[in-house]
């Protein structure tokens, strides 16, 4: 039962710039705040 | 006056018992009966695991808390419901014997008006000969179990600065456990760790899962949109683990733990075994070793509780092939299926059937992830019941519960991959609903628009941010209603 591993060997990689967006301070403070804006939207949506 | 009884003082418990202190007006009485004498964040157990915090930093102490909100706090385990009475009492109550060391094994009954069953899980570590901490396996359950395992990585990390490799396995210890993103939480962050230490190249990081494929995380997976395409959270996952050279034993059941091996069965039927040097394998839950009796004295637990252990409520427990499950099987009021004014909340609430497809090997094991019932989703529960309660308090016992179901709820999840205010990194998910609706969203069963993921710096400033936010909600400072659960 090895496919895990074959599946994990033939998953994508991260491009260089993928890589560094996610570590690039300006850029991850807009995520910061979209994310915290979606997630919020989400729990209202849930709320009853 | 009423009198509202909350067994358990963990996510759902402690939020219903501040809210309801908040709603009630000051004639009635909150009542928290739990065994421990502290609040634990319990994601940021993972931190602690990785000595990254301490076990103060993720606790507090729970009695200066009930006694600033005039909450009433017993340091004691709940052993058995008589919601009819007894012949001993004849309003309806609970029996509990003390933890609190003043008072420690003494026995006492609570009688209540209203009562919430919200005890969490009972880590059964006991399901798996040899699993756990009194076994062969480490934990980060709670904050004490995570300060051991913190310094059983240095030291492994100290062999491997010695130059001896290493074999690193962290997933789960059972075939039927659930919580497999905590456990990738501490995968990732521990090998976070071993590169910071720069020793990655010396250790074999193996993630162990009782998953089907990567991403499952016991929700059956979810599907994102992204730059005009649905990926799957497994591509997403498996990227994850390439990228960081993780590797991945899937569909197991740890059969058995002897020092430094684990036996395990796959889903295909084949018996294996995997070396370790360092194990962090998390228990499968059981409820809280509760009994129930009726006005009677006759025991009727089977009644009350689920084999598991968890508390039957409103939800469909006839057993239904998968391809029968509905949305609407989740319950939403987790008012008790047998007693009125008793209800069941986060994890001590038992559901319906899994959310990931279940499945079988040849010889009869089911390796399946059990549904989780992560803290948003718990919070919101205990918050639900309170205002049911508070509800019915103030206007009478006929007044409509609120509702709040998993199948109609989501939740935010942020998994940790590494901790640091500049090279940390998290992938954030939101999924809505929790519980796939195949009827609403016919396609993926979840909504496209509200189910994301991301991988970066942000998602672990959420992480340390809903740390910080929700230990202040818990101790109850100024405007912590405000703060969604
Ligand atoms: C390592 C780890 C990491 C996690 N990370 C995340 C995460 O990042 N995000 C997330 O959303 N969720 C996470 N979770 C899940 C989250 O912790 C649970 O969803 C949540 O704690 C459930 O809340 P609860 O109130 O049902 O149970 P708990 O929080 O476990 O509380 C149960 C309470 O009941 C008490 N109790 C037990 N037995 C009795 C008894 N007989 N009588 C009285 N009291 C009793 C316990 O002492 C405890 O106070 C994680 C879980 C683990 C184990």
């Amino acid at each position: 039962m090895d496919n895990a591993n074959a599946s994990i060997a033939a998953a994508p990689l991260p491009t260089g710039q993928t890589l560094r967006r996610r570590k690039n301070l300006l850029f991850q403070l807009w995520r910061f705040a979209a994310i915290n804006v979606r997630m919020l939207t989400m729990i209202t949506k849930g709320s009853h | 006056m009423a009198r509202v009884v909350v067994l358990g003082a963990g996510i759902s418990g402690h939020t219903a018992a501040l809210h309801l202190r908040r709603m009630l007006g000051k004639g009635d009485q909150v009542v928290v009966v739990s065994p421990n004498s502290k609040w634990n964040w319990i994601p940021s157990n993972i931190w602690v695991g990785v000595g990254k915090m301490t076990s103060d930093q993720v606790t507090f102490p729970l009695a200066p808390i009930y006694r600033r909100k005039g909450i009433e706090f017993h340091q004691a385990l709940a052993t058995a419901l008589y919601p009819e009475g007894s012949s001993d009492v004849a309003s309806p109550h609970v029996a509990i014997t003390y933890t609190d060391p003043a008072r420690v094994n003494e026995s006492a009954t609570l009688s209540y008006d209203y009562l919430i069953n919200a005890t969490g899980p009972k880590l059964n570590f006991a399901a798996t000969p040899g699993l756990g901490p009194d076994g062969h396996t480490l934990s980060v359950c709670t904050a004490q179990h995570a300060t051991e395992t913190a310094a059983r990585l240095a030291a492994v990390i100290e062999r491997m600065r010695n130059g001896e490799r290493q074999r690193l396995v962290i997933g789960v210890g059972h075939g039927t456990c659930t919580c497999e993103g905590a456990a990738f939480e501490y995968t990732f962050n521990v090998e976070h760790e071993l590169r910071a230490a720069g020793v990655r190249e010396m250790a074999d990081v193996t993630y162990f899962t009782n998953e089907y494929e990567l991403g499952d995380f016991g929700v059956g997976g979810m599907v994102f949109a992204q730059r005009g395409f649905e990926t799957t959270s497994k591509m997403w996952t498996e990227s994850l683990f390439r990228e960081r050279g993780v590797h991945a034993v899937l569909q197991a059941h740890v059969e058995m733990i002897e020092p430094g091996v684990i036996h395990y069965e796959q889903l295909d039927g084949t018996k294996s075994t995997l070396e370790f040097d360092f194990a962090m394998l998390l228990p499968p839950f059981r409820g809280a070793d509760l009994q129930a009796f009726d006005a009677t004295g006759q025991e009727v637990s089977s009644e009350v509780f689920a084999p598991s252990g968890f508390m039957k409520v409103d939800a469909n427990y006839a057993a239904t092939p998968y391809e029968e499950w509905r949305a609407e099987d989740w319950p939403s009021t987790y008012e008790s299926a047998r007693f009125a004014n008793v209800f069941g909340v986060g994890i001590a609430f038992a559901p319906p059937h899994q959310i990931s497809r279940p499945r079988t090997s040849p010889n009869g094991t089911v390796i399946t992830p059990a549904p989780p019932r992560t803290g948003m989703p718990s919070g919101v529960m205990g918050k639900t019941v309170a205002l049911t309660i508070a509800d019915r308090i103030k206007s009478g016992e006929s007044v409509a519960p609120h509702k709040a179901s998993m199948a109609t709820m989501g939740a935010a999840c942020v998994a940790s991959a590494g901790v640091g205010l500049r090279n940390g990194s998290a992938a954030a998910m939101t999924m809505y609903p929790v519980v796939p609706d195949f009827q609403r969203y016919p396609e993926t069963g979840r909504s496209l628009k509200d189910t994301f993921g991301e991988i970066g710096l942000a998602g672990h400033w959420i992480k340390y941010m809903l740390h910080l936010v929700f230990i202040y909600k818990a101790k109850a400072r100024p405007l912590w209603f405000m703060i969604p659960e």
